[in-house]
């Protein structure tokens, strides 16, 4: 997964994850606070100046990265800015391009992509167990948290397990046809949802061997200058949302 | 298919939000119940929501000749029940968010509320409808997932029109333009889909029925059928 490898691999890794929680958040509360979308164009483009060359993440992977959800934003803002007129009989449809939407649609695409460089701020800086001890410290329900946890820890397992299966079985021509693709696919998440129940198994005797008798914690890392890192990311979040509602 | 980040209104993102709280709440008191009773259910669901993301991140040949991914929902509701696939859909949502770019933060409501609310209680009923009629375990098992996706892309559909509703059509036209252009990718889907699942619970009531009636999946009786 790219995101986690620069997660793990960026500059600003060793940074408090609330300090980085709270610009991200600040930046989301910026693109809509926008009164314009050039205003919320020019949040996305500092969140992007500030993951690109702050914490050091490549463009070409930035971009790799924030390519599925801008072909969303591609066909959603298209079926936005057409309007489809019904008529009275049925079949009686037409398309044509709504002038008076451009600027609502040029607000949504603002909107999305300030939202978007925020997010991507956060997911490509923080590893996803910070984010978790981040919600811990927000005090979400134990049992969700747990959920986090076990999915985090296990997800890469799976993953493994996944490529492993599928190589395998690619290379007994698995792939080779759309239909015997499907059926290998049926076999292998047939397979995956047993290894879901043994494993799951496994790790309840592991847990009962170590005495757990509720929700699961692990030690948090300690982040040195948390309050300068807190206080630095509060002044620039906050001047990101001043000059979105400030600028026409 | 998921809503962006940023993409809709702040009154909407709040209010799907709300609307979605209730049984995301709901789910985690289930499933607290359920590890009262079963401690062992934590891990189960725990690697089920594991199970549930990489699920949806692989490559699933579409009856037009494309790719696409799978959402799972359906045969997670048939598996771990409809109540728990509400919080697991919401960290597997919120998984997809942050590791993947996929969805977002402040559409995470609308998202739950179609992916991890309306397809898996969708998905569920049908498959208990299909089983009260007496219908074939295949064919209850493809309506519940094939539907249950398409359901989800419907709901999808109507939450991008209702905040964005078309300026001479209103709310039908808008919610006819998201569903037709979405429909492209999501129909085939589901039929895929739907097949796949029937794929997978067919290899388990073959290899591992044990498993399936420990879940209330089948009964004994249909297993020895």
């Amino acid at each position: 997964m790219l995101i986690e490898q620069s997660a793990y691999t960026n500059r600003w890794r060793r940074v408090s994850p609330a300090a980085k929680g709270t610009f991200s958040l600040c930046g989301m509360i910026a693109a809509y606070a926008a009164a314009a979308p050039t205003t919320a164009c020019g949040v996305a483009a500092i969140l992007c100046a500030v993951t690109v060359l702050g914490a050091g993440i490549p463009p070409v992977r930035y971009l790799r990265v924030a390519a599925p959800a801008l072909l969303f934003l591609a066909v959603s803002v298209l079926s936005l800015a057409v309007s489809l007129k019904i008529g009275a009989t049925a079949g009686d449809l037409s398309l044509h391009l709504a002038r008076t939407e451009l600027e609502r649609v040029a607000h949504v695409c603002g909107r999305s992509l300030g939202g978007l460089a925020a997010l991507l701020f956060l997911a490509l800086t923080t590893p996803l167990s910070d984010i978790i001890s981040l919600l811990r410290r927000c005090k979400l329900p134990d049992t969700l948290l747990d959920l986090m946890t076990l999915c985090y820890r296990t997800l890469f397992v799976l993953s493994e397990t996944v490529h492993e299966t599928i190589t395998a079985q690619s290379a007994r021509m698995g792939h080779a046809t759309m239909t015997r693709s499907l059926r290998s696919l049926g076999g292998m998440i047939a397979n995956l949802s047993v290894q879901v129940w043994q494993r799951s198994q496994a790790l309840h005797l592991a847990a009962l061997a170590r005495n757990n008798d509720g929700a699961l914690r692990f030690l948090e890392p300690d982040y040195p200058d948390s309050p300068r890192a807190i206080s630095l990311a509060v002044i620039s979040g906050l001047a990101l949302i001043i000059m979105a509602v400030s600028l026409p | 298919m998921h809503i962006m980040e940023g993409f809709l209104p702040v009154k909407h993102a709040i209010g799907w939000s709300i609307a979605s709280a209730p049984f995301v709440v709901f789910g985690l008191h289930s499933i607290n119940k359920r590890i009262k009773e079963k401690p062992e259910q934590r891990m189960l669901l725990g690697v089920a929501a594991a199970f549930t993301f990489v699920l949806s991140a692989l490559k699933m040949p579409s009856v037009t000749g494309s790719c696409s991914h799978p959402t799972g929902t359906g045969l997670g509701a048939v598996l771990f029940g409809p109540a728990a696939m509400a919080p697991i859909g919401a960290v597997v949502l919120l998984f997809q968010a942050i590791l993947l770019a996929h969805g977002g933060i402040t559409t995470l409501g609308a998202n739950i509320f179609s992916m991890a609310v309306v397809g898996p209680f969708a998905a569920a009923a049908i498959y208990r409808t299909a089983k009260t009629a007496r219908l074939p375990f295949g064919l209850s098992i493809f309506l519940a997932a094939s539907l249950g996706d398409l359901l989800t892309y419907v709901t999808t559909s109507a939450q991008l029109a209702l905040a964005f509703p078309d300026p001479a059509g209103g709310f039908t036209a808008s919610f006819v333009k998201f569903a037709t252009v979405f429909a492209l990718t999501q129909i085939p889907l589901a039929i895929s889909e739907g097949f796949l699942t029937v794929i997978v619970l067919n290899a388990l009531a073959r290899f591992n029925p044990q498993e399936l009636q420990e879940m209330n999946v089948v009964t004994a009786r249909e297993v020895q059928g």
